[in-house]
């Protein structure tokens, strides 16, 4: 067993250590890994034919849990649900973009406010933080972004603040819900939680800290945006919000399935249906009303992600398998002394200083199985543990700009058009900005849970 | 006149930017170089410094991302902004010289293209440094070392090859042996060969 897991370790400090090099496509380097995890450490070291199965966890598929689940049940190698979820995801938000849904609703409310910059900016990063509650953040902020920019130059005004803004309240919005963000589903399938249950727990902790952000964000600004005094535009002569609309059809359409994807998400932990089979029934509609489009919505899916978290759910299941993640466990158990708040604050807290240099869902898959094993070790509800995961996972990705995908996204979109912003100019607002939600969800889980 | 697309790699100090230019005189066509930084700060409203600051240099990978084509690092997406401004240069039909900016990996499936690499004797090379930037022989070796390792980072970056590999490129000459002159109008004959050759097919 001293082989397999010495082995176990090696193969995912490779693996983590080559998506930093990004030398070689992240997907390639996880599935890769992934096969040594099978061969190497469960067939070789191991001789274990069940370790195989369990990770490869294609049994679940039959299972009537995986698609319709009364009781909350914890699942352990390759998360199916969260892959099928994400796809299903992706299936509809490709349709959305593609009936010009996203850049209606950025055009809108910068109507809606007269396009006026300090407005604007006010009101795009709240529809940053409402929108990434159900859809993922790359998305948002491509979009977000882009009109962003092209309002910036219409109205004579600095994009950058406004994007940095955006940027952050998008991944303070992920962390509300259970399909905000990659973390919390793994979390939330992992451990059978539901939607309503990250809406209730994270989700309010995100409002409060969203307050706090804007009012933040507000006075770190407001002298950057608007230089000079604001310029007059005649919000006449800008292009109108209906202009984004590609097909009056396909618009309705998509509106209608976004609607729907949120009515079940909502709903879920009362129809019982799973995430997986939302996701699958969401990209069943989108498909078919899609028509002849259907293909090139298919062809959009952004396979490389799906096939990363294969790659990535096969290593975790090495460590899993080989009890390395129940040393790391016992480790924290150790150094808190089995004191809950400071258990507590160790998992978040590491988790945002992880998340702000690394990919969080690695770290957040990885972390799953050691915050399990400390729930039964130490006697720390099992859910508490989870939202300070989430949140730490969650928050921490912002602090810098490669700490999460919408980062990444929002900066590449500002430089692409002439706002080159760099790593001091990011973390000079955007890292006090997450210390100080990271403060905020500390006190509310010690309030609230302790 | 067809298409002509010629391509210039250089080691640092070899004289391959006044080939380029040479050659773009001779064959009356304009040489893309210093006119990309131009051009990009044009387009973006950025200072020509600031354009400047991130030309040819490879990111640092430790503090850079990509997602969905997407990255963080400002190198790569003023990089991008080059490879997509040669490249619609490229599909208008125009003729022109670009100098480095992986435009032999880039370019390559316009059959117009001739991608020539410089390279050069490192004491021809150091003795043109020191001369040009008045620095003394270890300050220019430093610096030709210097330039070189980020040009191989930022292309091998950028590509899935390696810089200065003989086989990216049509032709690859060492400029001291000919000096810059006549190493130009050998490679006016061969890019006149292949012009010529182009048109019979």
């Amino acid at each position: 067993m001293l082989t397999a897991s010495v082995f176990a370790v090696v193969i995912f400090i490779v693996m983590f250590f080559m998506i930093v090099l990004d030398k070689i496509e992240r997907h390639i380097v996880t599935l890769g890994c992934g096969l040594l995890t099978l061969v190497v450490v469960f067939g070789i070291c191991m001789h274990s034919f069940s370790a195989i199965w369990n990770t490869l966890a294609i049994k679940n598929f039959v299972t009537r849990d995986f698609w319709y689940q009364v009781t909350e049940s914890e699942s352990k190698g390759i998360n199916w649900a969260t892959i099928i979820f994400i796809a299903g995801m992706m299936v509809m938000v490709e349709g959305m973009a593609k009936a010009g849904f996203f850049r209606w609703l950025c055009m809108k409310i910068a109507f809606i406010v007269k396009c006026r910059p300090i407005p604007v900016f006010i009101t795009f990063m709240i529809m940053s933080a409402v929108l990434s509650m159900f859809i993922d953040s790359i998305t948002v902020i491509m979009f977000l972004s882009a009109v962003t920019v092209e309002l910036a130059q219409l109205l004579d005004f600095n994009p950058v603040p406004v994007i940095l803004s955006e940027i952050f309240c998008a991944n303070l919005g992920g962390s509300a819900t259970m399909c905000g963000d990659p973390p919390n589903i793994i979390v939330g399938t992992s451990l059978g939680l539901s939607f309503f249950d990250f809406l209730n727990n994270t989700g309010l902790c995100a409002g409060i800290s969203l307050v706090f952000s804007v009012i933040f964000f507000y006075f770190a600004f407001r002298k950057e945006i608007v230089k000079d005094g604001a310029k007059q535009v005649d919000i006449s002569t800008l292009p109108a919000p209906s202009e984004s609309i590609s097909n009056k059809r396909d618009f309705i359409i998509s509106c209608v399935i976004f609607g729907c994807a949120v009515v079940l998400l909502v709903t879920h932990s009362m129809t019982h249906l799973t995430v997986a089979s939302i996701g699958l029934f969401i990209a069943f509609l989108t498909v078919v009303t899609a028509g002849k489009s259907a293909l090139e919505l298919l062809k959009k899916v952004d396979y490389k992600t799906l096939l990363f978290f294969i790659g990535l759910f096969v290593v975790v299941g090495g460590l899993e398998e080989t009890g390395i993640l129940e040393y790391i466990a016992d480790f924290i158990k150790d150094i808190s002394g089995g004191n809950a708040m400071l258990m507590i604050a160790i998992i978040l807290w590491i988790s945002a200083l992880a998340s702000a240099f690394v990919d969080n869902i690695p770290f957040s898959a990885t972390m799953v199985p050691v915050i399990q094993s400390l729930a039964g070790t130490t006697g720390v509800s099992i859910n508490t543990l989870a939202w300070a995961l989430s949140i730490g996972t969650d928050i921490g990705g912002s602090a810098t700009p490669i700490g999460a995908s919408a980062n990444v996204v929002g900066t590449s979109v500002a430089a692409k058009n002439g706002y080159p912003i760099s790593w001091g100019k990011y973390c000079a607002k955007l890292a006090p900005a997450t210390v100080m939600v990271l403060a905020i969800s500390t006190v509310y889980i010690f309030v609230r849970y302790i | 006149m067809g298409q002509l697309i010629i391509s210039v790699g250089r080691e640092f100090g070899s004289g391959g930017r006044v080939i380029a230019e040479t050659l773009a005189e001779r064959f009356g066509i304009p040489v893309y170089d210093r006119h990309l930084i131009t051009e990009i700060a044009t387009k973006t409203g950025m200072s020509e410094e600031e354009v400047e600051k991130y030309n040819e240099t490879p990111k640092s990978r430790l503090v850079s991302r990509r997602v969905r084509g997407y990255s963080n690092s400002i190198e790569d997406n003023i990089a991008e902004m080059q490879f997509d401004f040669i490249r619609k240069k490229a599909e208008s039909g125009e003729s022109f010289v670009v100098v480095g900016r992986c435009s032999e990996v880039k370019l390559k499936d316009f059959s117009s293209l001739v991608s020539l690499f410089i390279t050069g004797d490192m004491d021809k090379k150091t003795e043109r440094v020191m001369n040009i930037y008045e620095l003394d022989r270890e300050s220019a070796e430093d610096l030709i070392a210097e330039k070189d390792r980020k040009r191989k980072k930022y292309h091998n970056s950028h590509t899935d090859s390696e810089w200065g590999d003989v086989r990216l490129y049509d032709l690859t000459i060492n400029s001291s042996k000919l000096g810059i002159d006549k190493t130009v109008d050998f490679l006016e004959g061969y890019i006149r060969a292949r012009m010529d050759n182009n048109s019979q097919k």
